[in-house]
């Protein structure tokens, strides 16, 4: 890998040092990346629909090694990285992805973004390999299949909370906008729309059963073909009987950018909730000033503090002005949290090394670590990463649900919650506001 | 030597060969791909008797492998039937899913058979993953009928990760190679059997094949029911081999990758499926590093062994044996007086 990045440019640009960066640089002592390569790969939708948020899991990882590499890589073995496209990701396409790093390039991890499907089928591979998976598939089920036999899948992490935290964490956020009066519901409906698809729907069911609690009716429930461009039918549901919220758990940023050009023809007074596609840049490109307004939410992205900036600035010098930080800060994250492991544990191991590779786990299951999307701790026995708030109420110990609104689709969403992470105000939609 | 001994003594050596492989190779990686290399081929050597022989355009195939796939996984999930019955209860199922759809076809010929199995394929994929009803609410969430977009996993297996511990992809390899040479075996049999001149009959001259006696309708079901076996049978090998199953196994790409194996090795000969599974899957690993011109890569493939082998390879083999055969009664010298 031809590295542009040099330790001492590394030390100087980096606001990283203090943290994650000074644990590695503390492991390898005085080491140069000059021994064997260490191989490790990452399984990403490099074509096909999702490839805006693929390519960037790629260049995440790429600029993840380089970094690691430039202080010496793992215990002076620099990070070689390998990739297998997913397409149009599923179960199966994932599957084969993965085990072919294995075979073919023996990877020692494979740290992902993000795949479609049930975001417990690859941890099966892993856990036949004994080798360590790091990935953002953002599932309830992973925590459920690591629970069921922790031995077995000893090193899986999922390196953000799990997509139930969306529903949870959405109901709260809109109390609180109404508790402190920037928001008021002109009427008890909620619009819930979904894709096809376990994630999409476990946060419409979750946000659908806990609506009553906060004085929510469900007035539409609708599951949608995706992709699709075409909302008319949809949208004429909405108009017929418009809600106080329209929340969208579907996610791809082109289809979630058409809703709303479509919504703006004729926009109701609702809220509009989506989450994680309008967080991409692909989506305020092809909305343009139909995205000012829209409320959107991940639980996993960069902070608009001193550590996220910094990196938002170092990716962009390496990728370009239009790089998406947000989406490629998934695998850089879950880069740096394995490889610290690793050089605190004494090195990785290759597939068939499960001893190796149980030691690196223990490490990544006893860190905190900081990084530029906030703080990643696993919680015991499902190793997915704490959520805050809901899951801790302490900044430092969770990964925070923040919430974004685009109010100037020209620039970077604004982070309005939660605290301390919070750069503005909520404010009301430009078509609310009279 | 009949023609049938020789195929099928040809197809017991080349499997005693390729039993070598995870011996001689040892590379993870090379047995792994192998293993779907023998999937791929079962599935592609039985289409040839519908598509080649038959002279059937039938686009069902992928769908049939679907159902095998799917009826091993759904039975391992729901009911925690052994592989070793799901199995084979996928591949039945497929057959009766077949004979259906041959019915389906009966009145039909050409494009509109295609067009019609497509279908079908295309309906089952819809079905499957526009049902987000829970039939089941695990841990995890809701687990449609079909298993929706996520589709099945942990359902069970052959049993070869408690045997052989993290060589079990081992065992794999010699399941899938003993289908593929029960598959070739079954293949060779029909094509060399009146059965199967009966089925050439009926694609190459249907009346006059008619006009001989040979039922349309007969053979018609006969040709589905008896491709379909090794198909399902290959759907549920490839859940248990890969440990999941899902939408994808619909994939119009993957429906013409296969179809292009068909084309590249030689419609309607015994070996051209065979050998073409083994040249796309070789150029495909080949071109995996290229990105997005690896699907160019392909196409260019394909298009230029329809314009310079109509017959495929094998065709191609078989045509300059032919020649090469003939040449030496045309270059025999003309009788002479004396000779006379």
């Amino acid at each position: 890998m031809d590295s542009q990045i040099n330790r001492r440019n590394f030390f100087k640009g980096s606001a990283l040092l203090a943290g994650s960066a000074g644990l590695l640089v503390g492991a390898n002592g005085t080491a140069y990346a000059s021994g064997e390569p260490i191989p490790i790969g990452q399984a990403a939708p490099l074509t096909d629909f999702a490839a805006a948020d693929g390519v960037e899991f790629r260049n995440g990882l790429l600029l993840a090694c380089e970094e690691i590499n430039a202080l010496g890589g793992v215990l002076g073995r620099p990070l070689e990285p390998y990739f297998e496209d997913t397409k149009q990701m599923g179960d199966a396409t994932n599957v084969q992805a993965v085990q072919r790093l294995i075979d073919r390039y023996g990877v020692h991890a494979v740290i992902n973004g993000y795949n479609l499907g049930s975001g417990s089928a690859v941890q099966d591979v892993i856990a036949d390999a004994g080798i360590i998976y790091m990935h953002n598939d953002t599932s309830r089920g992973h925590g459920v299949l690591v629970e069921s036999d922790p031995q077995r899948y000893f090193g899986s992490f999922q390196t953000d909370p799990s997509e139930t935290w969306y529903g949870t964490g959405l109901l709260k956020f809109l109390k609180s906008v109404e508790d402190d009066r920037s928001f008021s519901r002109p009427n008890n409906k909620m619009a819930i729309i979904l894709s096809a698809g376990t994630y999409a729907s476990n946060i419409a069911n979750t946000v659908r059963d806990g609506a009553a609690d906060f004085g929510w009716e469900i007035s539409l429930y609708e599951t949608v073909n995706v992709p699709t461009s075409e909302w008319g039918p949809t949208l004429a549901k909405i108009r017929q009987d418009p809600p106080a919220v329209i929340v969208v758990t579907h996610y791809f940023p082109a289809d979630l950018a058409q809703f709303m050009v479509q919504f703006m023809n004729n926009p109701t007074p609702s809220l509009v909730y989506m989450q994680y596609g309008p967080s991409v840049k692909s989506f305020r490109d092809i909305a343009g000033q139909a995205a000012n307004g829209v409320l959107f939410s991940t639980v996993i992205g960069a902070l608009q503090d001193e550590m996220g900036l910094e990196f938002e600035r170092r990716y962009k010098e390496r990728f370009g002005a239009n790089a998406g930080h947000n989406s490629g800060m998934q695998s850089y994250n879950g880069a740096w949290i394995w490889a610290i492991a690793a050089a605190l544990a004494g090195g990785s191991g290759e597939p068939g090394n499960d001893d190796q590779n149980r030691k690196v786990a223990d490490r990544i299951r006893s860190l905190i670590f900081r990084g530029v999307g906030g703080a990643t701790r696993f919680v015991p026995g499902i190793q997915e990463a704490y959520a805050y708030p809901g899951g801790v109420d302490d900044p430092s110990l969770g990964m925070p649900h923040q919430f974004l609104q685009i109010q100037d689709y020209t620039g970077e969403p604004d982070l309005i919650a939660p605290w301390p992470y919070g750069k503005a105000a909520f404010k009301l939609p430009p078509w609310m506001n009279g | 030597m009949t023609a049938r001994r020789r195929d099928l003594f040809l197809c017991l050596i080349l499997a005693g060969f390729a039993a070598l492989l995870p011996v001689v190779s040892g590379v993870r990686y090379t047995v792994t791909q192998t293993t779907f290399f023998f999937i791929w081929a079962t599935v592609v050597v039985q289409w040839n008797l519908v598509f080649g022989i038959g002279g059937i355009f039938s686009l069902a195939q992928m769908a049939l492998f679907a159902v095998g796939a799917y009826t091993a996984a759904m039975l391992g999930y729901y009911l925690g039937t052994s592989m070793f019955l799901a199995m084979p209860a996928g591949a039945l199922l497929a057959v009766i899913f077949s004979v259906a759809v041959g019915l389906a076809c009966l009145r039909l010929r050409g494009p509109y058979v295609a067009l019609l199995t497509l279908c079908v394929a295309q309906v089952m994929y819809l079905m499957i993953v526009n049902d987000t009803d829970c039939f089941t609410n695990p841990p995890a969430g809701c687990m449609p009928l079909m298993g929706g977009v996520r589709g099945f996993s942990r359902f069970g297996d052959l049993g070869f990760r408690e045997l052989l511990g993290p060589a079990f992809y081992i065992g794999h390899y010699y399941v899938g190679l003993a289908m593929l040479t029960l598959a070739m075996i079954a293949s060779v049999v029909v094509i060399r059997s009146p059965m199967g001149l009966a089925f050439q009959a009926l694609r190459d001259n249907p009346a006059y094949a008619a006009a001989r006696g040979i039922d349309r309708f007969k053979y018609q079901l006969w040709i589905f029911g008896l491709s379909s076996f090794f198909t399902g049978l290959a759907g549920a090998f490839y859940a248990v081999n890969t440990g999941v199953v899902g939408p994808v196994v619909f994939s119009f790409s993957h429906l013409l990758f296969l179809l292009s194996m068909i084309i590249v090795g030689g419609v309607g000969t015994i070996w051209g499926p065979l050998v073409g599974a083994l040249l796309l899957m070789f150029a495909d690993e080949a071109m995996r590093e290229l990105g997005d011109l690896r699907d160019i890569g392909m196409g260019l493939i394909l298009v230029g062994c329809v314009v310079l082998m109509p017959r495929g390879v094998v065709g191609l083999l078989e045509d300059l044996a032919r020649r090469r055969a003939a040449q030496p009664a045309r270059n025999a010298p003309l009788p002479t007086k004396e000779s006379a």
